[in-house]
């Protein structure tokens, strides 16, 4: 059963009002384009300031009916796991109360079920297949505007299902951000610190990251959007074109994509496939390049790594695909995989440090040195791939126990101001803390992957003695954990080759 | 389908405009001709994911008829009539409030406390 707008809009104001500790319900700067309100919950647990925000938005596609119910019930399963400490269950795959814990009090969640209400109330009154929004056309009878068409990414830029022709379903609207439902979003984003963002579409089983437009390279930064001719209502004029993506961005939206992925299989066995966009079909003026892109256009605006959902199977026609007769196994997959995303977008260090310890610049140090320095090699990646492997168990481990939590800050703090100065070197004393809480935390954890990349980090620590922080970091980036760091002279060298 | 829109705020249709009629669930093909299947997106028709990775539109009769003109291979699967999705899918009200009561019994609300 699906709801209606007034119905998704009843159950937001209802939790927002019985639940305020939990539940903020805001209504965005602008109306549909038929006057409807348009809302959205902010979920937490706990006080502070603003968090790392993760946006997820759905409905932008009228006639993709499921999404925004399975994002009024992620808000509603969250906040009863939450409040009554009880394990979300999907069917094969259950995520522990304290993973929950940990979700809600380390972010914000910013939740907007239906984006494009005008739509949805169409598509439950007069047409089922309906996609856009319900804009009129200037000259045309034709109405609507495709919403995921119409951000300020290569908008215009008629590459493959995008057009300029008002009666086309993949319309990209007279400009961008025409609409105010795109608006409303793009509000979210101007105005918090969004840090993940997945816009929930139906239906393939996909999970997908930029680019939409073209095939990705990693080798040529110089090769990118902002650089590449956009002629209106043309497709992209330069034959062969590939578009930029960093290997770090790569490797994260390879990361988050196949824990999303597997964390929907664990529910009842379907496979989605993680790729980039344009797997799918090519397209410009979607949400989740946009979102990604933003950093790249103007260098002020924060990092967000942007997803795209396609919840569901082909069930043999396309209207039972969009809106199959019963979508609770999907709504469960969705969720499932929703979740995986909010984990996935936790950072321990900006956690420990900035949350509970308020040691903000600290963070940032270590930030600059994981992605000015360690994400420019093989070798680095690999460090940071496992440290975003260990850091959402390690933080569990570490709320349960205050004098490891508080050791761990401490070392975020003296790592920090280590990575500030080339000069000084590690000593022994600092080697033996970091070892002390390395070992703490393997203690605590029973997964032996998560126990092997512990043992990683210590055998670096020890071979770190007596060495200056800049020298540690170079041989992260030339050494792959596992592997036994190679001769001090060597490490510059090979780093360097690989950088 | 965009054109083929029978809401009430759709203001009155021009000449051209294809009358309110049945739409087709089709796949495309390149057919005898050998068209190129990445040129469909040149006509700006609705395309929706196919299971195979193939070419699935939902088109009115014009589009099939323009998809043939240009050489392609069409083959209709369905009609896919413009009506709004079955109501028995929708939920009411009392279901909805039903719903959200039953998830969050026993939690103390606000105006309990």
């Amino acid at each position: 059963m699906y709801r209606t707008v007034a119905q998704l809009d009843s159950q937001m104001q209802s939790l927002a009002m019985w639940f305020p500790g939990y539940f903020t319900r805001i209504r965005l700067p602008e109306a549909s384009v038929q006057g409807r309100p348009v809302h959205a919950l902010r979920l937490r647990a706990g006080g502070g300031p603003e968090r790392r925000g993760v946006l997820l938005v759905g409905g932008t596609h009228a006639r993709e009916l499921m999404n925004p119910d399975a994002i009024i019930e992620l808000a509603v399963d969250l906040f009863v796991s939450y409040a009554t400490n009880r394990d979300l269950v999907y069917g094969g795959k259950t995520w522990p109360a304290s993973d929950v814990k940990l979700i809600l009090e380390a972010l914000d969640i910013w939740l907007v079920p239906c984006a494009n209400p005008d739509g949805r109330v169409h598509v439950m009154t007069v047409d089922g297949m309906w996609r856009k929004n319900r804009a009129t056309n200037s000259g045309t009878s034709c109405l609507g505007v495709d919403l995921n068409r119409n951000a300020d990414f290569l908008w215009g830029v008629t590459q493959g299902q995008t057009s300029c022709s008002p009666c086309s379903d993949v319309y990209a609207g007279p400009s961008a951000f025409s609409e105010p439902e795109t608006r409303n979003v793009k509000h979210l984003l101007d105005t918090h610190r969004i840090v993940t963002f997945a816009d929930v579409h139906s239906y393939s089983e996909l999970i997908l990251w930029p680019w939409g437009h073209a095939p990705t390279q990693t080798t040529d930064p110089k090769k990118n959007f902002t650089k590449l001719p956009t002629p209106k209502c043309q497709p992209i004029q330069v034959a062969g074109y590939q578009e930029y993506l960093s290997p770090r961005d790569l490797q994260r939206f390879q990361t988050v994509g196949g824990r999303i992925r597997d964390a929907i299989t664990a529910v009842r066995g379907r496979t989605y496939t993680s790729e980039a966009s344009i797997g799918l079909y090519p397209t410009t003026g979607t949400w989740s390049d946009y979102v990604y892109s933003r950093h790249i256009a103007s260098s002020s605006l924060g990092k967000t790594y942007g997803f795209t959902f396609e919840t569901g199977p082909w069930m043999g026609t396309a209207e039972e695909s969009f809106h199959p007769a019963d979508p609770r196994p999907v709504i469960r997959d969705a969720k499932s995989g929703m979740v995986a995303l909010l984990q996935q977008s936790i950072c321990a260090i900006e956690l420990i440090g900035a949350q509970f310890f308020r040691a903000q610049a600290e963070v940032k140090a270590l930030q600059q040195v994981r992605d000015k320095l360690l994400s420019t090699t093989d070798a680095g990646r690999d460090w940071i791939a496992l440290f975003e492997r260990v850091e959402g168990p390690a933080v569990l481990a570490m709320l349960g126990d205050r004098e490891l939590l508080s050791d761990t800050a401490e070392l975020v703090k003296r790592a920090s101001a280590l990575s500030r100065d080339d000069a000084t070197k590690l000593t022994d004393d600092e080697v033996d803390a970091g070892l002390a809480v390395v070992r703490r935390l393997r203690s605590r954890l029973e997964d032996p992957g998560l126990r092997k990349d512990l043992r990683a980090i210590e055998t670096q620590l020890e071979a770190l003695r007596g060495t200056p922080m800049s020298k540690a970091v170079e041989r992260l980036m030339a050494t792959p954990p596992g592997e036994k760091a190679p001769a001090r002279s060597g490490a510059k060298g090979k780093a360097g080759a690989r950088g | 389908m965009a054109r083929q829109s029978k809401d009430a705020d759709a203001v009155g249709r021009p000449s051209g405009v294809p009358p309110e009629g049945e739409r087709f669930e089709a796949t495309v093909h390149p057919g005898e001709r050998e068209a190129a299947l990445a040129r469909v997106a040149d006509l700006d028709l609705d395309r929706v994911p196919d299971p195979q990775g193939g070419v699935r539109v939902v088109v009115n009769a014009d589009d099939l008829a323009e998809l043939v003109r240009r050489g392609y291979e069409v083959r209709v699967v369905r009609t896919v009539p413009i009506a709004p999705v079955d109501p028995a899918l929708v939920a009411s009200d009392e279901e909805a409030e039903r719903w959200l009561e039953d998830r969050i019994a026993g939690i103390p609300r606000e105006e309990e406390r």
